[in-house]
């Protein structure tokens, strides 16, 4: 197995720079999600790592050899394509064996490493169908076998469940994972899904603009945020701002105690966020542990749990609570800001204006 | 009011259209369909009829096989038969792979990729009279090309250059029929590569396909169709012309249009028949070309 480092990685195309210096090392056996809206950029690492197209600067290495000058055919990178792309000349068998037959592996060698791993994606017997003749997570998981069955080095997913159905997507995940985990393959893809990220992926990398802006374990993008545009492509827009003085931070609300164990340290001006979920609402009066006046905007009833838009000082947050506490419009209550939960994010509302314009 | 007709009926019973609707689509067809069973149809019916001997304004009323006899015991009959075919063969294959190396090249961006495009169409609108002619001026031996290379000292004479025109192997005429084929089935060709565009090449080149076998085993069988019923278009007309090779072809042995046109257009109407039965022996033998083409066609796409 292999493991890939990106030293350094850029692309321009014209004026745009598309990738901006990527640095980040995936080991031999880990899934790692490149993840981002579309036009980040992720796209075109997964192309540069396939060599499909080249860098504009530094460095593509395999197990610490450059290969950024070996072409695509001779890498060992194989891409599974979001169009699942079967060539439509050829049936099932022959589609999936094209890899072997391209690399002069005997007929029926290729016949018995097809049909076995047509077993392994659960598609037995299926080798004389045409490609059209089958449905589309059928397709998506002959792509898959396609591309497993050379023993890539790397196997790279490009939105490998973006055009299957909701019921399809589940399968396929897990299928996905399965199957990477058994074979120990390294496999990288690339997903506009932060919850497709999350749920197949050891690690997730998350890219704006060109630029990688946090990389870590899934929960790591839910609990400790690098800045206000992660935590809000997350799905987390609760933010307060204050000024740190020690484990202290004074907001526009009153004081705020941070746990000194879990943000770094600083001073001056921070932002606050806590994700939605862990907002507590207080009933008992108590105003011990970071309870801040909030007034409701809009209470939804969401069967599960109540979603409340609450203003706090000149904020708006989002606050998921239990169904029974349901507070009327324009109510004001008292927050629980949990210093077990209370994280510091960078504040990016400049940075991202700067690249906007 | 005919929802109510239509469910009336008994399950089961073959609905009829009206007998006015059903002949709606003949009838307006018939117009045109006329003019070509008259003037096509008359035109083959006749011909037949005198390359079987009957041709009353001659007092022919015999029928006979005598004329298809002589036709194809004559030995310049299959020396003028397998001139026509090498022609027409030749300027196909030549047409279809040229064609296919300038679709591969056209369908990139490159600077200029849109001029080039429109240059490799020009042919197209230009009769064949027009590019015959274009083609002597240029490789006859008092041509542009004799001139440039007598100019240019490659050859001591004019009459040094080679043989084209009037020449038993044809160039003059192949060059010609290149000329405006070639764009003919290009054009054809890019239109697929480039509905088709670069994902299958490059999911096979990320399966280990080096570059020749992306072409054999990815892009020729998607653009093989197009190829097939292009270049059968191209044999069936190359086989039957009788313009080009009439112009640029030696006298002796001619192709069998040309053969057969000079004995129609002879004062002896006597040889009429005979003209008529080597264009009746041409379209069967073109088209049993055609089937067996189309056959080994299928069968190659099939594979």
């Amino acid at each position: 197995m292999t493991n890939v480092v990106l030293k350094h990685l850029s692309r321009r195309f014209g004026d745009h720079l598309a990738v901006r210096d990527l640095n980040l090392e995936i080991a031999s056996g880990e899934m790692v999600a490149f993840l981002g809206p579309s036009g980040c950029g992720k796209t075109t690492t997964l192309r540069m790592i396939t060599g499909l197209i080249q860098p504009t600067s530094g460095d593509v290495l395999f197990d610490g050899e450059s290969v950024v000058g070996i072409p695509t055919e001779r890498r060992g990178a194989v891409m599974v394509f979001q169009k699942h792309l079967l060539f439509p000349t050829m049936n099932v068998a022959d589609n999936v064996g094209f890899g072997l037959k391209m690399a002069g592996v005997e007929k029926p060698e290729i016949a018995r490493r097809v049909d076995e791993i047509l077993e392994l994606v659960e598609l037995p017997g299926l080798g004389d169908r045409k490609a059209h003749e089958l449905s589309g997570g059928q397709q998506q998981r002959v792509a898959l076998a396609r591309a497993l069955v050379v023993h890539p080095q790397v196997l790279l997913l490009d939105e490998p469940l973006a055009n299957l159905d909701a019921n399809l997507r589940i399968t396929m995940r897990h299928l996905i994972r399965t199957i990477q985990r058994e074979l120990g393959i390294t496999a990288i893809f690339v997903t506009h899904d932060q919850e497709e990220a999350v749920m197949l992926a050891d690690r997730v990398a998350l890219m704006f603009d060109g630029v990688v802006q946090q990389v870590g374990e899934p929960n790591s993008f839910y609990k400790r945020p690098a800045t206000a545009r992660v935590a809000q492509f997350f799905r987390n827009s609760n933010f307060l701002p204050g000024q740190r003085t020690g484990n202290v931070v004074t907001t526009s609300v009153g004081d705020v105690e941070v746990d000194p164990d879990l943000v770094p340290e600083g001073s001056g001006h921070v932002v606050l966020t806590v994700r939605p979920e862990e907002v507590q609402p207080v009933l008992d009066g108590s105003t011990e542990g970071n309870v801040v006046p909030a007034t409701i905007e809009s209470v939804i009833y969401m069967g599960s749990y109540t979603q409340l838009e609450a203003r706090i000082g000149d904020e708006t947050w989002n606050v998921q609570t239990s169904a029974a506490f349901m507070p009327k419009d324009g109510e004001t209550v008292m927050l629980r800001l949990p210093r077990e939960h209370l994280w510091i994010v960078r504040d990016d509302s400049s940075e991202e204006g700067a690249v906007a314009s | 009011m005919s929802d109510l007709v239509e469910t009336s009926e008994p399950i089961g019973a073959v609905r009829r259209e009206p007998l006015r609707s059903r002949l709606k689509i003949p009838l307006m067809l018939t117009p045109a369909l006329a003019i070509i069973l008259l003037l096509f149809g008359g035109g083959i019916l006749v011909g037949a009829g005198q390359s079987f001997g009957y041709f009353p304004a001659i007092g022919l009323n015999e029928f006979t096989f005598d004329y298809y006899r002589s036709v194809l015991t004559d030995p310049n009959f299959l020396r003028s038969l397998w001139l026509t075919f090498r022609i027409a063969a030749t300027a196909t294959v030549l047409s279809s792979i040229l064609a296919v190396a300038f679709a591969l090249v056209l369908r990139h961006n490159f600077r200029g990729s849109r001029l080039a495009t429109f240059l490799f169409q020009i042919p197209l609108p230009v009769p064949h009279l027009v590019a015959a002619s274009g083609i002597v001026l240029l490789v006859t031996q008092s041509g542009l090309f004799a001139r440039l290379a007598y100019s240019l000292g490659v050859i001591e004479v004019p009459a040094d250059f080679p043989v084209m025109v009037f020449d038993e192997a044809g160039i003059a005429i192949i060059l010609t029929f290149l000329w405006k084929e070639i764009p003919f089935v290009g054009l054809v060709v890019l239109a697929i590569l480039q509905s088709v565009g670069p994902q299958y090449e490059e999911q096979a080149r990320t399966l280990g396909a080096n570059g020749r076998q992306r072409f054999f085993h990815v892009l020729l069988p998607l653009i093989m169709p197009g190829i097939l019923s292009t270049s059968i278009i191209i044999f069936a007309f190359t086989f039957a012309s009788y313009e080009i090779p009439l112009l640029l072809g030696v006298r002796f042995p001619a192709t069998l249009p040309v053969v057969a046109f000079r004995q129609y257009q002879d004062p002896d109407l006597a040889l009429r028949p005979e003209a008529m039965a080597i264009s009746v022996v041409l379209a069967i033998v073109a088209l049993l070309l055609l089937i067996a083409y189309r056959r080994l066609a299928q069968y190659a796409v099939k594979r």
